[in-house]
Formats: C-alpha cells, sequence, structure tokens
C-alpha cells in the first residue's frame, strides 16, 4: 500500500505546479472567455459565444494574424537556414566558437529591443546613416509595414539563430561517422552527403526547432511591443502594421479592460498555436524524408 | 511507517520557517507611496516621518505606463497595491467605474480640504458624493519655442510679440506656414497629436457628452475641428513626427529639430534634461494659442485593499497640502493645482534662467487661472488613442486627414460597441 503512494507523492510537486499555472489558467480563461468581464470590476454578465463571434468578425484581429504570420515566416526561415549553415560550419571545425554563437541569446530581450530601436531609428539611427552614405533614403523603419516587419524579424532571427545551430550542432555530432565514410566512399560530394545523411539524420531535431519556432513565433510579443518607440500601449504603430495577435491581445485586456474579449482570443490563439505547429510538422515531414 | 513520515516532517519545517517570518511584529506603520516619473517627493517623505513619528513612507517609482498598468492589475487581483497610488487624470475614468476598489476619502473627512484646489481639479477627483483622490499636481499649458529658429525664420523672439502672432490656433497654423517657407530644414513643431491635444483640452467636452457621457466624438466639432487643423498641419510636413517623451523626441529638442512645442508646466524638466546645459538660452516659453489649457496632472488615491488605510489617508493629505504643493514648485517646478499656492507672490515671481529668465510663475498662473474644466467619459482612454493614430498616419503620409478621420470614428464605434 504505502510502495503504491510513494511514486505518486514524488511527481504530486509536478503536478501541482502545472495544476496551478497550467491547467487552472486554461480552464479559468475558457470561463472568462464566456463572459463579458471587465479586468477591474469583474464579471459582467454571461454572454455565451458573443466574444468569439465579435473576434471572428474583428478586422484588427485578422490584421494581427496576418502581421504574426508574416514577421513568423520573415523571422523563421531565414534563421534555420542560417543556423543550419552556421552548424555545418561548426561542425567541421569550430571549437571554441560555440560560446560565441550562443551569446545573443542570453543578451536579455529587452536590451535586444533597446539596441534594435536605436539602430533602427529613423532620423538619427546607425542603419540610415549607413544606407545614407550608399545613397538610399532614409527608411522610416517604424511607420512602413515591410520594414516594420523585417525589423522585429531581424531581432528574432538575431537572438534565435545561435541557439538553433548549437542544436543542429549536437544533432549532426549524433550522426554516426560511418554513414559519412560509407557515402564518401561511394563518391558522395560534400553538398550530397549533407541532403542524403546529415539531414535525415538531425530530423528529429529539425522537427523540434520548428515546433519551438512555431509556438515562440504565434506568441512573440515583447520584440514588437518595444520595437514600437511610441509607448506601450500595444498598438504597433499608427495603421497597427507591425501588431501581432499578443500584442492585440494586450491592448484589449491590459488597455481597454476587456478580459472576456481577450480571454477569447487566448483560446483561438492556443488553436491557431496548435494548427500552426501541426502545419510545420507536416512540411518538415515532407520536404525531410527519412 | 518510517517512509510517511518524511513529508510530514518537511511540512513541519516548513510550518517553522514561514512562522518565523511572520513573527517578526510591525510596531511601526509602513505606507508605500506609487509614484511614477518625477513627483519630488522623497525630501518630504523625510520629513513626513519626522513629524509622525511610528510611520515609514517608503516611496516605489516606476514609469507611467508600467506604474498604471500596475494599479489595474493589483486592483482586479485584490492585492499588490501600495498604500498611496498615484494616478493620472487620463487613468480616473477606468478608476471611476471600480470605485468600490478605492477608499472613499470622504469617510476621513476629505470633503473639508475641498476648497484648497481649483474648481475643477477638486471636481475630476470626485464622483456623485465619494472622494476619490486628491490632486496633486496639474499641467497648466504654455508654448515652448527656440529662439535661434524662430530669428532664422525672421519671427519675433520676444514672447510678447510671439503670443501677439497666435492668438488662435488658425493664426498658429498660418505662422508654422511662413515658417517652413523660410526654414526648410526644420519642422515648426514636434507631431500632429500634440497640438490635437491641446486644442482638445481647450474644450469643455470632447468625446463624451458631459450631460449622459454618450459619444459624441464624430459630432463635436471642437474634435472635428481640433483633428482638421492638427492634421492639415501635420499633412504639410511641418511636423518632426515625433512621439513625446521617446528618445528620437529627446534629441530632437537638444538638435533643434522642430521650433515650438506645447509645453505643461512639467515638461520644462524634461527638455532642461534632453537640451543638456548646453541648451540654456535656446529654449523660451510663451503663452499657448487659445490662451490658456492643461495637460496632464494626477491624484493620490488610497485602495481599499490596504492595510492602514486612515494612515495612508493622512499621509496622502499631507503631502496634496498646500505647504507641500508650493516646496514641489520651488524645487522641481511642479505646478501646484490650488490656486491658493499659485497666486503666491513667490510663486507668481518665479522665473527660470534656462529658458532666458522666463517669468514661469507667471505665466503658468495666468494658464492655470483661465482652464475650464474637461469633461473625460468614463470609456474616454478607449477612445483618445485612436484618434491620435489617425494622426499619425496622416503624417506618415498614409492617408488624408479625411480618410484617417472616417477611420478613427469607425474605430471608435467598434470599440465603444
Amino acid at each position: 500500500m504505502r510502495r503504491a503512494v510513494t511514486p505518486y507523492l514524488l511527481v504530486a510537486p509536478f503536478f501541482l505546479v502545472f495544476g496551478m499555472f497550467g491547467v487552472f489558467p486554461l480552464l479559468r480563461t475558457a470561463w472568462v472567455s464566456v463572459h463579458r468581464w471587465h479586468l477591474v470590476a469583474g464579471p459582467e454578465g454571461f454572454a455565451g459565444l458573443a466574444n468569439f463571434r465579435d473576434l471572428l468578425l474583428d478586422p484588427l484581429f485578422y490584421n494581427a494574424v496576418g502581421n504574426t504570420l508574416s514577421i513568423f515566416l520573415l523571422a523563421t526561415i531565414p534563421q534555420l537556414g542560417l543556423a543550419l549553415g552556421i552548424a555545418a560550419l561548426l561542425a567541421r571545425r569550430g571549437a571554441g566558437w560555440q560560446v560565441l554563437v550562443l551569446v545573443p541569446n542570453v543578451v536579455p530581450v529587452v536590451a535586444v529591443a533597446l539596441v534594435f530601436g536605436q539602430l533602427l531609428g529613423r532620423d538619427y539611427g546607425m542603419v540610415n546613416f549607413l544606407l545614407g552614405r550608399v545613397g538610399v533614403g532614409p527608411v522610416a523603419w517604424q511607420a512602413d509595414t515591410w520594414a516594420a516587419h523585417l525589423g522585429v524579424a531581424t531581432m528574432v532571427m538575431w537572438r534565435w539563430t545561435g541557439y538553433t545551430a548549437l542544436l543542429y550542432l549536437a544533432a549532426m555530432r549524433a550522426v554516426p561517422r560511418e554513414l559519412h565514410e560509407a557515402a564518401e566512399l561511394d563518391g558522395a560530394g560534400r553538398w550530397q552527403r549533407f541532403r542524403t545523411v546529415t539531414l535525415p539524420g538531425i530530423r528529429p531535431t529539425l522537427l523540434f526547432t520548428v515546433v519551438a519556432s512555431a509556438i515562440g513565433g504565434v506568441q512573440m510579443f515583447t520584440e514588437p511591443q518595444l520595437f514600437d518607440g511610441s509607448g506601450l500601449a500595444g498598438a504597433g504603430g499608427s495603421d497597427r502594421q507591425f501588431q501581432t495577435v499578443a500584442m492585440y491581445l494586450y491592448e484589449v485586456g491590459f488597455g481597454r479592460f476587456d478580459a472576456g474579449y481577450a480571454a477569447a482570443m487566448t483560446w483561438v490563439l492556443f488553436l491557431l498555436c496548435a494548427a500552426l505547429t501541426a502545419a510545420a510538422v507536416g512540411l518538415v515531414r515532407r520536404v525531410v524524408r527519412r | 511507517m518510517r517512509r510517511g513520515r518524511v513529508p510530514w516532517s518537511l511540512l513541519a519545517v516548513l510550518l517553522v520557517v514561514l512562522g518565523g517570518c511572520s513573527a517578526t511584529a510591525h510596531e511601526r506603520v509602513r505606507i508605500t507611496v506609487a509614484t511614477f516619473g518625477e513627483f519630488g517627493y522623497e525630501p518630504l517623505f523625510a520629513e513626513y516621518e519626522r513629524l509622525n513619528p511610528g510611520v515609514d513612507l517608503v516611496g516605489r517609482v516606476t514609469d507611467f505606463d508600467s506604474h498604471h498598468k500596475g494599479l489595474i492589475t493589483a486592483l482586479a487581483a485584490g492585492r499588490g497595491a501600495a498604500d498611496v497610488v498615484a494616478v493620472e487624470e487620463q487613468y480616473l475614468p477606468a478608476l471611476r467605474r471600480s470605485r468600490d476598489k478605492l477608499v472613499d476619502l470622504s469617510r476621513f473627512g476629505a470633503r473639508d480640504l475641498r476648497d484648497q484646489w481649483t474648481p475643477w481639479k477638486w471636481e475630476q477627483g470626485v464622483v456623485g458624493d465619494t472622494v476619490l483622490g486628491l490632486g496633486t499636481d496639474m499641467g497648466g499649458l504654455a508654448m515652448c519655442y527656440r529662439t535661434d529658429l524662430m530669428a532664422r525664420a525672421g519671427l519675433p523672439i520676444d514672447r510678447d510679440a510671439l503670443a501677439a502672432l497666435w492668438p488662435t490656433w488658425q493664426a498658429y497654423a498660418e505662422v508654422a506656414d511662413r515658417f517652413s517657407q523660410r526654414v526648410p530644414d526644420a519642422r515648426f513643431t514636434d507631431s500632429a497629436g500634440t497640438v490635437y491635444t491641446a486644442m482638445l483640452n481647450q474644450a469643455e467636452e470632447n468625446y463624451f457628452r458631459t450631460a449622459d457621457d454618450a459619444f459624441i466624438g464624430d459630432s463635436n466639432p471642437a474634435v472635428s475641428r481640433a483633428f482638421t487643423l492638427a492634421g492639415a498641419i501635420g499633412a504639410k510636413h511641418q511636423t518632426a513626427t515625433l512621439t513625446t517623451f521617446t528618445q528620437p523626441w529627446n534629441i530632437g529638442i537638444n538638435q533643434g529639430a522642430f521650433a515650438t512645442m506645447t509645453c505643461p508646466a512639467w515638461m520644462l524638466a524634461q527638455i532642461k534634461q534632453a537640451g543638456g546645459p548646453g541648451g540654456a538660452g535656446t529654449w523660451d516659453v510663451t503663452t499657448v494659442p487659445g490662451g490658456a489649457g492643461n495637460w496632464g496632472g494626477s491624484y493620490l488615491v488610497v485602495p481599499a485593499q490596504g492595510e492602514h488605510v486612515e494612515a495612508a489617508y493622512q499621509a496622502a493629505k499631507w503631502l496634496t497640502a498646500p505647504a507641500q504643493q508650493k516646496r514641489l514648485f520651488e524645487t522641481d517646478n511642479i505646478l501646484p493645482s490650488q490656486p491658493g499656492v499659485y497666486r503666491d507672490p513667490s510663486v507668481l515671481a518665479r522665473t527660470d534662467p534656462y529658458f532666458r529668465d522666463a517669468p514661469i510663475g507667471r505665466i503658468y498662473a495666468a494658464s492655470s487661472d483661465a482652464v475650464r474644466p474637461n469633461h473625460r467619459g468614463v470609456r474616454d482612454a478607449d477612445v483618445r488613442p485612436i484618434f491620435g493614430r489617425a494622426l499619425g498616419r496622416v503624417e506618415d503620409g498614409k492617408q488624408t486627414v479625411d480618410q484617417a478621420w472616417r477611420q478613427a470614428v469607425d474605430e471608435a464605434h467598434t470599440v465603444l460597441r
């Protein structure tokens, strides 16, 4: 009897914490989302699915979804490609460089955002100064939609490329040498070996990084929020040109105090996250065959 | 049996540790005072503690946004708020809606203090019979201008002559045209938003009707007139499109990117900071178009969740009392919201060498005397930024004034649905 209890007792702390910070908020959010709920004043009556209906008819929500996807793609595709390249270089000769590659990731995101905000300033930014040297007119990094997406994506890329590269590197090291040698004996070139031996060998890691960046991408908040130099309202520019879903959520929940609508958005964001993850996994499975 | 005892002994240890923490008895009353930006309270805290042995006043300063968001979150959660919290007037309407979370200060006799403040300041902090907050400073409005840029444009640099050029905002816009023709490499003002805000604050009603709090932002001529005029200045690229308080804005002040900006009393400190010692004498202060106005100003409120609400009230009462308000103006240019203080001869006589000895005491007192109360609806903060962003789109050249206006009105209706 006692013997049966002890293991459960040992794993209990995890479930306790998970229940408190995982399950409870999830259920609570679901409860809030079917009410009219003022963040400070509290519930103001049952609303059924009205919040969800309003959300699905809300053009600002779709604008935010579009921005999120755009920034996600702009940040992720080059990031994973670059990381693969860096990892391949490090795998050949790179002792000592691994640490350096990780540095951007340990810098706090707020500091990163501040630095990028300075670099990408319209009037007094370093990047525009350099562009001016080669005859390109100043870019309004915050005001222009594509420039803003690119700016935010650069920040994300800068932070995560090194980290992803290290994951790839670890996975590459685990690919059996014999496979490489056999392929080499068969006359495969470097590129062919990379495609047919390395990539399939690190497939699980590829999947993991794609899933991780999909989840991170859908929830993207800090970088675009701080990219907006004009304040922390979460609007993402005068035309909401770089407002992500998480920012819209913040604007509604903590700016307008409409907790019910924000909770509904949280759930839709959750589903969106699941869908995007599934799509990304499917894509990787298809592209990199076993 | 032995195995089962382990968690219990752990629990016992935990209980002892926790008990030890709470056993340190609080003999002194500790009152936390949460403010944002610069209130100048630190020296006052020490004095209050000297006058009231047994009370510890502890300041907690954060930036504007985090401060107010933190207060809202703490009120929603029912814990975590400071004992005395400063609230800027734009957040006051939101608090009115949840006034049960704040202590009604009339419980402690706040109603008797009423005559200290200028009437509109007192009224803003009151809902019916409930007194929500005690007024601290206010933002009497003036116009700051760069003398060097004005000289280059061939405009007068004397403050009275300049004020005579812009009795109204329409005249101000005409001066902007003259300026832009002569000085192509600098802008006339920092942003369309500040002009718009100043004009709105001079009207008695903005987005909501005083009588029944209904949305009138789409039909109130005061709003559309301000939007059209500010939008036109923005569309003509006479603004530097710099958002107030941002780093580029600070640099713009320092480098002379724009020639004028509306400046409430509390902004003088910001200009000094951005301009640095080298900027002394470049900026001057004169009367704002329309003669008077108000931008900003705060209240001290006491959240009901606090443990020592009465002691908190006493501290707030003392901090907002005339003697302290006068000292804050003398040390930090924080403009009192109490006529008895800002009409005090020593306050009126105050000049500032950084702004070419501008008689700031006289200018701000005159501006404050003429301020009319300005009704803000309960949902004002939901609507206000929408129109601000609309002007941003005009300045960025993305939309015409009409397009921006129509989109803003649509958005406002959606938000208020």
